[in-house]
């Protein structure tokens, strides 16, 4: 078993593994835990494509801002001390079927369709990133940095404290004259 | 170099997870981490395409930038994924902070206002 072939399957398993934990588990905290768990999995999926760079984006990204914005999102909205409610089984038993009919259909895609293989990743994948960003698809880069600023901006106006008056209004005490 | 079907199988199999525990879950945070679930199971299918696929995706962008790069268009489309996801998530945890101010829960069954 080569380096990568050994890397592919820990890193498929722990993508599972997360995301069943991130979906299964009933504490919040856990879920996201297990949402990491399967972001490490997929960057590390994405190592063994080649794609050295994107994999530490994922991870920085994902793991490193996601998951904590997402905690500090349960501790400002959970009440953390109630416990769950139970889960109402035809909820569960529909939306099981529902994810199975999905990977059916998909499987049934996937696995009928014929893909020519290709050349398999290169070496310096980073650099050609780079490149393709800041030539063909510069627009799209610069897009995703306006994106971000307004979704910045965004979310800090709409989790901010709406500033109600205390009192009415005081108009400015017109002048008859 | 392991084979196409085992990235679009792990793909598959994420997408399905994270459906199911879009539809199931109850919290909007737990919701919120199903979707990026199935982003990120998106973007593992174009970057396991573009990189070991050749044909009508890749075909024309091979030829034009050599054969061996082709898959950094798959990989740029991806970064553009993570900043497009990583937008959505951060405008969606703040929009779950004012509904929990504003309704004193998150759980999306007693956020019926609009239900008619």
């Amino acid at each position: 078993m080569t380096w990568g072939t050994g890397l592919f399957w820990v890193s498929g398993t722990l993508a599972l593994l997360g995301a069943v934990l991130a979906v299964g588990l009933r504490n919040i905290f856990h879920n996201i835990l297990g949402f990491a768990l399967a972001l490490v999995g997929v960057a590390g999926l994405f190592l063994t494509l080649g794609s050295d760079f994107l994999a530490m984006v994922l991870i920085l990204v994902y793991v490193g801002a996601l998951a904590i914005a997402m905690v500090y999102a349960v501790m400002l909205s959970y009440p953390l001390d109630t416990k769950p409610e139970p889960r109402r089984l035809p909820k569960v038993v529909g939306a099981a079927a529902l994810a199975m009919l999905a990977a059916a259909a998909l499987f049934i895609v996937v696995l009928g369709a014929h893909f020519v293989a290709g050349t398999g990743p290169s070496e310096t994948s980073a650099a050609w990133v780079g490149r393709r960003l800041l030539s063909d698809y510069v627009l799209a880069f610069e897009l995703i940095s306006v994106l971000l600023v307004v979704a910045m901006i965004g979310a800090v106006m709409v989790a901010r404290k709406a500033r109600m008056p205390k009192a009415p209004l005081q108009r400015a005490p017109r002048i008859i004259g | 170099m392991m084979p196409l079907a085992g990235y679009l199988t792990i793909s598959v199999a994420l997408f399905c997870i994270g459906l199911y525990g879009l539809v199931q879950r109850r919290s909007l945070i737990a919701m919120l981490i199903a979707l990026e679930l199935m982003l990120a199971a998106a973007s593992l299918n174009v970057v396991a395409l573009t990189t070991l696929a050749a044909g009508a995706a890749g075909g024309g962008v091979a030829r034009q930038i050599g054969a061996g790069h082709a898959s950094s268009v798959g990989q740029v489309v991806a970064l553009i994924l993570i900043g497009v996801a990583a937008a959505e998530a951060a405008i969606a945890l703040s929009l779950f902070v004012a509904i929990q101010r504003y309704a004193s829960t998150i759980n999306v069954e007693d956020l019926s206002e609009l239900k008619g």
